[in-house]
């Protein structure tokens, strides 16, 4: 088995050199109004900066930063690859490439691994500042509008079985239960397993993780919380971890019964999409297994007050 | 104690059923060929087959798809459905993932050409498949097993060299041809190119096959192959072009059933000349919840769903499963819910709610009091001018063992007051008619009557004046509350179960479900069902609120001092004369049945004119006090219903709630007296 808790994290403090005197050749951010995006930007070394601008966040143009790649796409295959077409950039291979994922789409943020793995990366170092807060704690929204759609992520789309006699939807929870009982619709026949961000980024976001997945229990079937079978946790904030419980209930369906078709859904925090991502591309390419998500067209500028640690995690790619 | 995984309604879809239970809670509806003869599986011509979410369609394709077939006859299979005189072959469109079938800087046309081959695929390797299933060991194919296989693959355009001899391997190769497109779409993302081979003519392996198999199998001659296609929603516009496409172009011995939600059909046009496909001539449509709720058949529908609920109960604390032949199944499920006791005129129920005050003091009571003196001070009432006037009407009116004919008395006072009648003389007369009914329980005419037409009405003002919610309780009210929708019925009793489980009850096996945890479970589900059924995107958001601001008036008229129509849910309105935008709302409440369109429509009492008639779903009634039973209809003239249904008129809402309602409250719009009445005020 691939332990994919082997590879690096640390935590990133303020005041000390994040680059231990050796500044990245690159680093990418999303743009946003938190105050924790800005905080990593204006803090990392490294000697290219770019910000990115997604169209999600409708900033007008002369509210976003000066040099930031504004993306007018909503398809993350075309905004990742505008990116670098932006940088003149065809070949990964030799550079040392930072990413803060903090205000990335997520969709955006999978497609960015895979892409940078397409153009020759062999190791990227993935930042994530967490809050100290949401706003209006288990009431925040996220997405302005109900997505407009679920579809899978461009590049994550797999194999898939004609029969489908046992698809599983593997769905990372997060505070949105529109969301949740869209995706979990969009695969009706699917069992649906959760995993809930546990430990979650602060002791209260568990609590209100669970009050609205509550009110999508009619979609998933299943009580939310307590000893249902089908709920999982992994920590809200580790990608290694939440790689390896994906792993571990993968093998634990197949024992059961082989899995049909095998959907991920991550729509926690972008650690654990993070996390969806890495156990993709290690061990689903090929098969009969699609990351799908929830996309929409407006997502809040600010959801969030303040930072708290910034997590540092180094990826190297198979 | 009894947990949610002894909840008999725990599993509400039936994506969620194996076949093996699909088959186990099959009930067939009650009429003559049941389900088949809605469904006529051996029909050549084509079926769509419509539903709200949760009306049944995929439990009933799945039904006449191969496997319960094999399910349901365990001896000579072929022989089976040689008699059943046809083989269902059942896909899901949602497992096709079809939204990959774009963009990615591919142009349509190419994708559309992509998708259709892929569906090719798709459905007759689903065929074959089933045909390896159903042949298995079978000498009949043995024989010419190699060749079946050589004419299907000469249905490819660009014959490859498979050397393919057994079904079982062509199955395979399909499948590989399949992935192959699955990775080309996958890698589109990244390289920006697509290359994929289009190795047969659109339709040519669907119907080819079909015909082949016909000709060289026998066993297959006379039966029809069809393809059951559930979930269509979930394919594009394009696509849905492409099936509508082979509908029409459909060739025996192949034919399809279409399942599809209300909001589903995103075209009629086809790839032929981008014609539509004709109803009736080229295909058949029917709407599931729509014939449950047909008159012809809506007598059927509680046995139908009494039945269901039965069968999951029995099977699971009885561990029976085929004794729901009872004669009466409504009366025998109902017997695990409470009921209200029937007392004179509600009597019970009424005095209980009014017990915490004084005769005097109830609040209806005082609030008509109130009404009186300032109505009196303000010259909007007839024959009140002093305190002894009040004391007057306010004695006759009371009925102190009869609550609810005490609320007659008042509704009865206000359309007097309505018509600017001296309501001293009327009080008496109305005081009178009451005593006579009371004693002789008789059908006194006028009396009688609106007794009969308004206690439901008033019984529920009684309840919202004493401070408490509306009663929904009773098997038949929780059946008419799913409207059609068995799903919606599941979703109500498997919240029933849960709060009577919270309650500490024992429900199915040793107590009746108590009226507050039935109450409890219903608006629960009533609350789900808001939430539920809405569309995604912006459309979701003006939706709801559209129905909440509907469902606000209905309410308002209900709960108002002289409501207009009895038991209000349902309006009509001149469709031609509304704004675009509300009929784009209006449909889209329809086809995500929170609106439940009146076939036949409403003649408009003045003009004669035949309108749209409209009902607020049955399941959202409770979320507002509303009736379950559908009586009254309300007229909605179209700056009422822009004001409703088009965001752009939303602003308008309040002022026009308010200019109807006034209408129905105290003082009516009486400005200023009359002469006739002014005279008569003189006389005291």
């Amino acid at each position: 088995m691939v332990d994919y808790c082997i590879l690096y994290k640390n935590i990133l403090k303020d005041g000390t050199d994040w680059s231990d005197g050796n500044p990245w050749d690159l680093f990418i951010s999303a743009y946003n109004s938190s105050e924790r995006v800005n905080h990593v930007y204006n803090n990392i070394a490294a000697k290219k900066k770019q910000w990115v601008t997604h169209a999600e966040y409708c900033y007008s143009e002369k509210d976003c930063p000066e040099d930031s790649y504004n993306a007018i796409d909503f398809d993350e295959a075309k905004v990742i690859q505008g990116i670098f077409n932006h940088l003149k950039l065809n070949s990964l291979e030799k550079l040392r490439i930072c990413i803060d994922i903090t205000g990335f789409m997520r969709p955006n943020m999978m497609f960015m691994l895979l892409y940078i793995k397409h153009l020759g990366a062999k190791k990227v170092d993935i930042i994530y500042a967490e809050p100290s807060r949401y706003i209006e704690k288990e009431k925040t929204v996220f997405s302005i509008e109900s997505s407009k759609e679920v579809k899978q992520v461009a590049g994550f789309e797999g194999q898939h079985n004609i029969d489908n006699n046992n698809d599983i939807l593997i769905i990372g929870t997060g505070y949105d239960h529109q969301l949740i009982a869209q995706v979990a619709e969009s695969k009706e026949n699917a069992r649906k397993i959760q995993i809930y961000g546990f430990p979650s980024l602060s002791a209260d976001m568990y609590q209100e993780n669970i009050l609205r997945v509550h009110k999508a229990s009619e979609s998933l079937d299943c009580g939310p919380g307590g000893n249902h079978p089908d709920n999982y946790f992994a920590p809200a904030n580790d990608p290694f971890v939440t790689a390896n419980i994906l792993h571990e209930i993968v093998e634990n369906v197949n024992n059961e019964k082989k899995i049909t078709n095998l959907y991920l859904c991550p729509i926690g925090t972008k650690v654990q999409a993070l996390g969806f991502a890495i156990f993709y591309l290690t061990e689903c390419v090929n098969t009969a297994t699609s990351i799908i998500f929830p996309f929409f067209e407006k997502y809040t500028k600010e959801t969030s007050k303040g930072h708290s640690r910034i997590w540092k995690y180094s990826l190297e790619f198979l | 104690m009894q947990s949610d995984y002894s909840n008999p309604f725990q599993i509400t879809k039936a994506v969620d059923f194996s076949d093996d239970e699909i088959k186990a809670y099959w009930v067939d509806f009650p009429i003559e060929g049941g389900f088949s003869k809605i469904v006529s599986p051996r029909s050549a011509m084509p079926m769509f087959i419509l539903g709200g979410k949760g009306s049944g369609k995929t439990h009933l394709m799945r039904y006449f798809s191969y496997n319960l077939q094999l399910l349901r006859y365990n001896g000579d299979l072929l022989n089976c459905i040689n008699k059943e005189g046809y083989l269902g072959i059942y896909l899901r469109c949602g497992g096709l993932n079809a939204s990959r079938f774009m963009r990615k800087g591919q142009p349509d046309d190419r994708w559309s050409t992509i998708f259709s081959f892929y569906m090719d695929l798709s459905m007759t390797q689903l065929l074959l498949a089933t045909i390896c299933d159903l042949y298995n060991d079978s000498s009949e194919i043995a024989l010419n097993e190699e060749k079946i296989c050589q004419n299907i693959l000469k249905l490819f355009d660009h014959e490859e060299k498979y050397g393919v001899k057994k079904l079982s391997e062509l199955v395979n190769k399909i499948d590989e041809i399949r992935k192959r497109i699955d990775v080309e779409i996958n890698n589109c993302a990244i390289t920006g190119s697509l290359n994929v081979k289009i190795l047969a003519s659109p339709g040519k392996l669907v119907f080819g096959t079909p015909q082949i198999l016909s000709k060289m199998l026998p066993s297959l001659r006379s039966i029809i192959f069809v393809y059951l296609l559930d979930e269509f929603e979930n394919l594009n516009k394009d696509q849905q072009k492409y099936i509508n496409t082979l509908v029409r172009e459909k060739e025996p011995p192949a034919t399809f059933k279409i399942g599809v939600r209300l909001y589903g059909i995103k075209t009629s046009l086809t790839y032929s000349a981008d014609e539509e496909i004709k109803q009736g001539s080229e295909y058949e449509k029917i709407v599931l919840d729509s014939q449950f709720r047909e008159k012809a058949v809506k007598s059927l529908y509680r046995p139908f769903v009494s039945r269901l609920c039965l069968k999951r109960i029995n099977k699971l604390y009885y561990t029976i499963s085929d004794s729901v032949n009872g004669v009466n199944p409504i009366a025998e499920f109902g017997e695990y819910f409470e009921h209200q006791a029937k007392s004179d005129y509600d009597s019970t129920e009424t005095k209980e709610l009014v017990s915490k005050y004084k005769p005097k003091e109830r609040p209806y009571i005082r609030r008509l009091e109130k009404q009186l003196k300032e109505a009196a001070i303000s010259g909007t009432v007839c024959g009140v001018k002093e305190n002894e006037d009040i004391k007057k009407i306010l004695n006759s009116v009371l009925c102190e063992d009869y609550p609810i004919l005490e609320k007659l008395n008042i509704f009865m006072l206000y359309q007097k007051w309505s018509k600017n009648n001296n309501l001293v003389n009327s009080c008496s007369e109305i005081e009178k008619s009451c005593s006579q009914f009371i004693l002789a329980k008789s059908e006194e005419a006028e009396y009688s009557q609106l007794y009969k037409h308004w206690h439901k009405d008033l019984l529920a003002q009684l309840y919202r004046d004493c401070d408490r919610r509306m009663q929904y309780s009773g098997i038949e009210t929780i059946i008419d509350m799913s409207h059609g929708l068995p799903r919606n019925l599941l979703i109500i009793l498997k919240c029933i179960y849960k709060w009577s489980i919270f309650n500490g009850e024992k429900p199915f096996t040793k107590d009746q479900i108590s009226i507050k945890s039935q109450m409890q479970g219903i608006k629960e589900a009533s609350e789900w069902f808001f939430q539920d059924a809405r569309s995604v995107g912006e459309s979701g958001s003006v939706l709801s609120d559209s129905i909440s601001r509907l469902a606000q008036l209905f309410r308002e008229c209900r709960f108002s001092d002289k409501p207009s129509e009895v038991s209000l849910n349902s309006f009509s309105t001149d469709l031609t004369k509304v704004s675009k935008k509300a009929q784009i709302t209006l449909d889209l409440a329809v086809k995500w049945s929170l609106l439940v369109l009146i076939p036949g429509g409403q003649k408009d009492k003045n003009s004669k004119r035949l309108d749209q008639k409209y009902q607020l779903n049955r399941m959202l009634s409770p979320r507002w006090d509303l009736p379950i039973a559908r009586r009254g209809v309300i007229s909605l003239n179209a700056n009422e219903v822009n004001a409703i249904f088009d965001d752009e008129h939303s602003n308008e809402f309040e002022e026009i709630l308010k200019v109807r309602i006034d209408r129905m409250s105290a003082p009516f719009g009486v400005k200023q007296l009359n002469t006739e009445c002014k005279k008569q005020m003189n006389l005291f």
